[in-house]
């Protein structure tokens, strides 16, 4: 199956796969409306905070974090621990809200809607917003139920064979489990399960794809392994990925966040200027490794 | 040595006397607790079996045809780990056979009879059945699980509504016929199922099994009318909660070329067995004449002549006890501890709330059961209220449903908490997972916590069964009875149960009461704990290795 027509499918099904459930027709989130709202936001781009602050209790984890995410590349944040950058990440599928001290205020859209609106269901949001943890975690299940998991809990079960197939081939993981795909997904390695992970992740076709430090519980080759792996998927989905190694985000990213301690987003440019000539010199000062 | 050379470091030497005597101290203590147990169970034992009577001809006898070749089995099957794996899975499955069928001999033709478990087979079980199987090949049907729930909550109100129909259809039917549908069939497809999934065998084979196995059942009718201790109806039952694990438990150890020498543990325990009763009648030696023997399990208890007594009606009505107790536990038990733990809010006036019954779930555990008793006595005999035109009088002093209201109570704490440990110790990254692709809570509550959480939550559960089977003080506050000489024969009716008729028992003068009775009445009970024990390893083991 061609990419395009992978692309068809996928706009025949957020038709009705809209991430508003109370009333579809006012200010949801259908196909059209969707070209409308990245025309105001700006050419290409997906995601958008505006004013973003996030605490948990009393402690403030984001301030005033102003960002516009683009389309189909590949945006690194990267930042000492504590930072807030996956506190970030976890606000664009609304992660955060399982988590009960966590309050947002200011506003994050995805494709022009606010997800903080009161009318977005957080579940419907996810669904288009694949998510990929810090540590390998696979089901302890098979390694296609694994993969089917997405397809099972979304109903989405029309040849679950072949979209099994397509998911774990674009995460370059097909030629090592093909024939063993019943197996436990516990026993494969860690970099194995971590490309299941994608694999179980990119399987629902979501539009974006979050990815907390994917590569840092992982050895050399298999980071590498990763690395090559999101670069292939930026050329259909916009990837956000946290990272702590500078020299990763350098390697993969187009756009690159700094976040230092504090929750501020210091500098968000190109990569190319982040890394050769930035505007801030705390950031200067961070990225050669004068502190953090 | 060191200190002839100065030059050398001296370490010194660090005291580990402490740590010795702590190390000592702890092995002690959790050695006194076994040795008890052991002095205890060898002496009741000893008594209920009535060893002491036998003479040394039975026990050379014994030890030469059956101890040693089984030792001899033992030593054979060390080295192999093939050997041993199939023959614990040949022992552990005919047990689990045997123990399958006493309690479904008890539950499904003794405690409620034929034509009602055939109105409720009819109503839930078969529905449910049909539904699950349907659910397995049509993956795309997401209304099967919403249709199982539906059929469990409406299936026992239609069927008991519908009753007095459905029972004389049954009746119409006759036991065996009930039995047949209900059991061989199901069974019959089950077979044929695992035949070709687990065992990889042709379409015709495994069909040749759905088929032989009602087939056997008919055409073994005549042979098993001459036997008279065994009915047809008990005939039908043994021949599938027996004949199914026996049958796969030998499939299974004969497709592995190392398992095969695993029969040889079969054909010892039954031939030794054998070729021993016959060594003692030639030599004449004496044998043991033991209190727990089948007229035991039988009869009705006397208070009289100690060799008649039974504990037939106490039986019966502690595994009727056990299975209400289990269905009322499990279900709101784990209800409480999915809810406490993962929809009840950990922060505001409601987190407050939901730490107050935390803790006060806690204190519930350790409250003594005669508490308890008291509080079974109150709400579920002595209120009486009116509600309009409703009238509730509580359900009798000392019957089945008041009793196992009572004992459900008791446990209901012990199985929320380990509920919750074992809810709570699911991985959080699995459910962040399950999350993070767009699951609902209650799609990751059921696919990815309970299925984990389970092992844990049965062996909590079960543990606390074998709690309540063996529990005293609240069957007396709630005025069950401690002797009865028939078993309860419906949910109101009074019973006595297995720990009220050893302690009756205890306080007659005879000797042969307190000692052979007595012993023979703790061993039943040990034996009927032990046996859910078991059940709860074997589960919490098969869902281990499925989630491994």
């Amino acid at each position: 199956m061609t990419s395009q027509d992978m692309a068809s499918e996928t706009e025949a099904e957020t038709d009705d796969d809209s991430l508003v459930t109370t009333d579809p027709g006012k200010g949801g989130l259908d196909e059209n409306d969707d070209r409308g709202s990245v025309a105001q936001t700006g050419a290409g781009t997906v995601i958008e905070s505006r004013d973003l602050d996030v605490f948990y209790g009393e402690t403030q984890a984001l301030q005033n974090i102003d960002l516009a995410i683009p389309e189909n590349q590949v945006t690194a944040m990267i930042g000492p621990s504590g930072c807030g950058k996956s506190t970030f990440l976890r606000c664009i599928n609304r992660m955060n809200d399982l988590i009960d001290i966590a309050r947002v205020e200011g506003s994050l859209t995805f494709k022009g809607k606010n997800v903080y609106d009161t009318d977005v269901d957080p579940v419907a949001l996810r669904r288009r917003i694949g998510m990929v943890f810090q540590h390998p975690n696979p089901f302890p299940k098979s390694i296609y139920d694994n993969v089917a998991y997405g397809l099972r809990i979304q109903d989405k079960t029309e040849n679950m064979d072949e979209v099994v197939e397509r998911s774990l081939k674009k995460a370059a993981l097909w030629d090592e489990v093909s024939d063993r795909l019943d197996d436990s997904a516990l026993d494969l390695s860690g970099g194995q399960q971590q490309r299941l992970c994608i694999a179980r992740a990119i399987a629902v076709d979501p539009e974006v794809i979050l990815m907390d430090e994917p590569a840092s519980a992982l050895d050399p080759i298999a980071t590498s392994q990763i690395e090559d792996l999101i670069e292939e998927l930026a050329t259909e989905y916009t990837v956000v990925i946290v990272t702590h190694n500078m020299q990763q985000a350098a390697r993969i990213s187009d756009k690159t966040a700094v976040f230092l301690t504090g929750g501020e987003l210091v500098e968000f440019d190109d990569t190319d200027k982040i890394f050769e000539n930035p505007e801030s010199q705390r950031v200067e000062d961070y990225i050669t490794g004068k502190f953090g | 040595m060191a200190t002839k050379a100065p030059t050398q470091t001296e370490f010194g030497e660090v005291s580990r006397i402490k740590g010795i005597v702590f190390k000592y101290v702890s092995f002690v203590a959790s050695i006194v607790g076994i040795l008890a147990l052991g002095v205890l169970l060898a002496y009741v034992f000893w008594d209920a079996l009535g060893l002491e009577s036998a003479g040394t001809g039975w026990y050379l006898a014994y030890t030469g045809t059956l101890l040693v070749p089984l030792l001899a089995f033992f030593a054979y099957a060390r080295t192999r780990p093939e050997v041993v794996a199939g023959a614990f899975e040949l022992f552990s499955l005919t047990l689990a056979g045997v123990m399958l069928t006493v309690a479904s001999v008890i539950i499904l033709s003794i405690i409620a009879s034929p034509a009602v478990w055939f109105a409720y087979f009819l109503t839930v079980v078969g529905p449910l059945l049909a539904l699950f199987v349907y659910g397995q090949y049509e993956r795309e049907a997401t209304w099967v699980g919403l249709a199982m729930l539906l059929t469990l909550v409406a299936g026992p109100v239609v069927g008991t509504l519908g009753l007095g129909i459905l029972t004389t259809l049954g009746s119409l039917l006759g036991s065996p016929g009930v039995y047949f549908l209900s059991l061989v069939i199901p069974g019959a497809a089950l077979a044929a199922f695992l035949a070709a999934e687990r065992f990889d065998a042709s379409r015709r084979l495994s069909l040749g099994i759905g088929v032989a196995l009602p087939a056997l059942a008919v055409v073994a009718v005549p042979l098993v009318d001459t036997v008279p201790a065994i009915s047809r109806s008990v005939w039908l039952i043994a021949l599938v909660m027996l004949g199914l694990p026996v049958g796969y438990a030998v499939a299974n150890t004969a497709r592995t070329r190392e398992r095969r020498s695993a029969f040889a543990l079969p054909v010892i325990a039954v031939a030794g067995f054998l070729a021993g009763g016959a060594i003692v009648d030639a030599i004449g030696a004496t044998k043991p004449s033991p209190w727990l023997d089948w007229q035991y399990l039988t009869s009705s208890p006397s208070i009289s002549n100690a060799a008649e007594a039974g504990l037939y009606p106490a039986i019966i009505g502690s595994i009727f006890l056990i299975v209400l107790v289990s269905v009322f536990t499990f279900v709101f038990g784990v209800g409480a501890a999915i809810y406490l733990e993962e929809y009840a809010p950990d922060n505001g006036v409601l987190g407050t709330a939901t730490r107050i019954i935390n803790v006060n779930i806690s204190n519930l555990a350790g409250v003594p059961s005669v508490v308890y008793g008291l509080l079974g006595l109150g709400i579920f005999v002595n209120i009486e209220a009116q509600l309009g035109p409703l009238t509730y009088g509580g359900f009798g002093v000392g019957t089945v449903f008041t009793a196992a209201l009572t004992l459900s109570l008791l446990i209901l704490p012990i199985v929320i908490i380990s509920a919750q440990e074992a809810i709570r110790s699911v991985p959080s990254s699995l459910r962040q997972a399950s999350y993070g692709m767009g699951a609902t809570r209650w799609q990751t509550i059921r696919n990815v916590v309970l299925p984990r959480s389970l092992p844990g939550i049965l062996t909590g559960t079960i543990l606390a069964l074998g709690r309540a089977i063996g529990e005293t003080a609240p069957l007396i506050m709630i005025g069950a009875a401690t002797t009865k000489f028939s078993p309860p024969a419906g949910l109101f009716s009074k019973l006595t149960a297995m720990p009220m008729q050893i302690y009756a028992w205890a306080f007659l003068p005879g000797e042969d009461f307190r000692y052979g009775v007595v012993a023979a009445g703790v061993v039943t009970l040990l034996i009927v704990m032990l046996t859910m024990n078991s059940v709860a390893i074997l589960v919490r083991n098969k869902y281990q290795q499925e989630a491994n």
